[in-house]
């Protein structure tokens, strides 16, 4: 087990994995929003790509309203 | 008559779309979607802003909210509201830009808690990165005439004032650093951002020369939210067509206006 901090709650996941492996983990929807990791922006067409590793930081985040 | 409808037709471009309606308005705060689908449909806006926030898992990705305004055929400005340093923004406007599928960001650096004043150093910063990333950046600043020219000097073409504090209501705070944006700055797309309360302060606005204003608490917070946009749609479209129009010069000495040739009992009594 790896701990992560996913939208800033600490979460634990299997083991490092990918960017689309984590997201099916963490069962959210596959699309309709954007992610960070560790303060930086993460693209969609990387996420095979793009490892998460213990302690990194993501942030998730979808459309809401806005001033 | 003709004229009005030769207004009606006008258009005017920004962020290279053409648009009808000068007035922009915020997606937030309403006291339901339908209420704000409503209200923005009154309004006859094109533009209406939108933020990216926290989803939980399991969610459905904007949900309601996001079918919403795709339904509503308008242009999107994504914020970046809540970031406090330049590089929280530049990430928050790229996970945007991905999102929204536009390149447009309303830049939003904040730098006081307090009173959610702009900080003019990161927003300076985070619009050079943005600009030479290929965004359409309209950042939110304050009135003041050197951070416009900052902002000007990296290459926006856009810049978006605060009339006073976001979410205030005050209106124009200082109705003559405005003008003196405008007159800097003939050729940018200028926008007064922030702190409309009424429809008047959105009618001064216009008259300044302001390309255009954004707001939400005003009519997001009315009693008849429906019925503000559309009076904030007439406040717009008046303040646009006194500044073409032309305002008379100010006097410092009263000047009647009816004739005063054949005045009946002129000096006749006293």
């Amino acid at each position: 087990m790896i701990e992560v901090i996913v939208n800033g709650v600490r979460t634990e996941v299997s083991t490092e994995m990918n960017v689309n492996e984590i997201i099916k983990e963490l069962k959210y929807k596959q699309k309709g929003f954007a992610l960070a990791l560790n303060g930086t922006f993460v693209a969609i067409s990387t996420y095979d790509t793009t490892m998460i590793c213990d302690n990194d930081s993501i942030e998730i985040l979808a459309p809401v309203q806005g001033g | 008559m003709t004229k009005h409808i030769e207004h009606q037709t006008d258009t005017w471009e920004i962020g290279g779309k053409t648009l009808n309606s000068r007035l922009l308005i915020g997606s937030a705060l309403y006291p339901s979607p339908a209420n704000m689908e409503e209200a923005i449909k009154v309004s006859e806006a094109q533009i209406v802003t939108v933020a990216l926030r926290r989803q939980a898992a399991g969610e459905n990705a904007g949900g309601n909210f996001w079918n919403i305004i795709k339904s509503l055929n308008i242009h999107v400005l994504p914020n970046t509201a809540g970031c406090h340093s330049a590089k929280e923004a530049i990430t928050t406007a790229q996970m945007a830009r991905e999102v929204f599928g536009t390149n447009w960001i309303k830049l939003e650096v904040i730098g006081d808690q307090y009173n959610l004043q702009p900080d003019p150093f990161e927003t300076v910063k985070a619009a050079e990165v943005l600009i030479k990333e290929g965004f359409e950046v309209f950042p939110y600043t304050t009135d003041d005439l050197v951070v416009a020219k900052r902002l000007a000097d990296v290459g926006c073409k856009i810049i978006m004032p605060w009339g006073s504090m976001i979410g205030s209501g005050k209106g124009l705070m200082n109705p003559d650093n405005l003008l003196a944006i405008r007159k800097q700055f003939p050729e940018l797309k200028l926008i007064v951002d922030a702190g409309i309360g009424k429809p008047s302060h959105a009618t001064q606005a216009m008259e300044l020369g302001y390309d255009g204003v954004l707001l939400n608490s005003a009519i997001a917070l009315a009693q008849d939210p429906v019925k503000m946009a559309n009076a904030f749609k007439f406040a717009v479209e008046a303040g646009r067509l006194g500044y073409e129009a032309g305002t008379m010069q100010q006097r410092e000495f009263a000047s009647p206006s009816t004739p005063t040739v054949g005045t009946p009992f002129w000096h006749q009594f006293s």
